[in-house]
């Protein structure tokens, strides 16, 4: 789709991964001027490089610290905020092991950047926006664990269920005051993470890969274009009455058991 | 907002109401032709069902209506089927039980089409709230529950409808959209 963002700000947090890196081409591609923020911040500044009118910030979404001094270089490069897309997130690679067994560090590692972090940055910039009153928009990428659990990440499915249910809190709380929350639960999509878990260099099924993917009923992973596509949506004009909804993008891997 | 549908077929089944004339407009407007009577195996079809809960409704008809485009376009490669329906689909009201349980059907019913006719046709849906005034979708009494506190615009609905029809929305699958203003997501009243 093509819309209109000519003078809108939106932030990206994790925006130098592959699926943040998609939804900031996106709506740079619509008009909106971009902050490609990342705790990787080389990654960052080489990404935002190739967007018209982006601007490169380090920020640490679990550190407050990091995030007040990051919304503030940002409110002074463009001086307005319109869209925060709380992208960034983590997951456990080294520990997938039951929750008996689950170490307490990596548990707070987890929940401190996947709920502590959005928390963080909704509410630093929230204030900004509030305080303009010309409305705006929060996009919350949770995940499809956060609807249907899967084993051995424990942190991870609560934290995007959490989140799922933080997007309908705030949606509640901030409608009268213009700013919509949305969020969206993507399934497996092929990125630089998933790829060295469950997929192949070149994108084919690794190891049991084809067995999860036969529940899939679109029989692929999805593409960050296609996260993108849908955050491009909720961002726009056109999502003027979608609230505090959560839009499964997973191919139909949970909209039932496909047996 | 803009979609790229030049050159596609759409059919629209199912009710005529002021919310499927209005996007048969946009989806011109967007390139597409479109047809209520079609011969031809369309590229979308739009199952429109009653927007305004008076009673409840047969929904089967239609249904297998669906299934039957479905197949064929399954058969084709490709095809993409959009259900118009309410927001009641995810969570019923007690004052209109009978078109409550008829959505929750039909929501049921597209989720079985979306596995079924994967991957190569994609069925998804959107449940309206109150919208228009006087109102063409829901029931007015929603809107006390609605954190935007407002109706819903025609508008709104078929943009969200033309986003279920956009060829770059290809991951969004088995999926109903609310375009409720928040009706569906919790409890909006302020006490």
């Amino acid at each position: 789709m093509q819309i209109d963002l000519e003078g809108r700000v939106a932030i990206v947090t994790g925006a130098a991964g592959a699926i943040g890196r998609a939804i900031s081409r996106r709506l740079a591609d619509n008009g909106a001027r971009v902050v490609i923020a990342d705790i990787d911040f080389a990654g960052a500044e080489a990404f935002a490089a190739t967007l018209p009118r982006a601007m490169a910030c380090h920020i640490d979404i679990a550190d407050e610290a990091s995030v007040a001094s990051g919304v503030a270089a940002i409110l002074d490069h463009f001086g307005q905020i319109d869209i925060l897309v709380n992208n960034a997130g983590i997951n456990t690679h080294a520990h997938r092991v039951n929750i008996d067994v689950f170490p307490r560090a990596e548990w707070d590692r987890i929940l401190r950047v996947d709920l502590d972090g959005t928390y963080l940055m909704s509410k630093a910039a929230l204030a900004p926006m509030l305080a303009r009153g010309a409305g705006g928009r929060i996009i919350n990428i949770a995940s499809v664990v956060g609807l249907a659990a899967m084993r051995l990440q424990s942190p991870f499915v609560a934290a995007k269920a959490g989140l799922i249910h933080l997007t309908r809190s705030m949606a509640l709380e901030l409608a009268p005051q213009g700013v919509l929350v949305n969020a969206i639960a993507p399934g497996s999509v092929l990125s630089e993470g998933t790829r060295a878990l469950f997929y192949s260099e070149d994108g084919s099924f690794a190891g049991r890969t084809a067995e999860f993917m036969a529940q899939v009923p679109m029989g692929r992973p999805g593409t960050p274009e296609e996260i993108a596509e849908p955050v491009l949506f909720l961002a726009s004009p056109a999502a003027a009455y979608v609230n505090g909804q959560t839009l499964t993008v997973d191919g139909g891997w949970t909209a039932g058991y496909p047996i | 907002m803009r979609i790229e549908l030049d050159g596609k077929l759409v059919a629209m089944t199912g009710v005529v109401t002021r919310v499927t004339e209005a996007l048969g407009e946009a989806l011109s407007a967007n390139g597409a032709t479109v047809a209520r009577d079609h011969t031809e195996l369309p590229d979308i079809l739009i199952v429109a069902l009653p927007l305004i809960p008076d009673g409840g409704f047969d929904w089967s008809e239609l249904h297998a209506q669906a299934r039957e485009t479905g197949l064929a376009m399954k058969a084709r490669g490709s095809g993409r089927i959009v259900f118009l329906m309410s927001a009641m689909a995810a969570i019923p009201m007690r004052r209109h039980p009978d078109y409550s349980v008829e959505m929750a059907a039909v929501l049921a019913a597209l989720r079985g089409l979306a596995m079924s006719l994967a991957p190569e046709v994609v069925v998804n849906g959107i449940g309206a709230g109150t919208i228009g005034d006087p109102a063409c979708a829901g029931d007015t009494v929603m809107i006390g529950h609605t954190p935007i506190g407002r109706a819903g615009t025609i508008d709104d609905i078929c943009n969200a409808a033309l986003f279920l029809c956009d060829p770059l929305n290809s991951y969004l699958n088995g999926q109903l959209l609310p375009v409720d203003g928040g009706w569906s997501v919790g409890y909006g009243r302020s006490f």
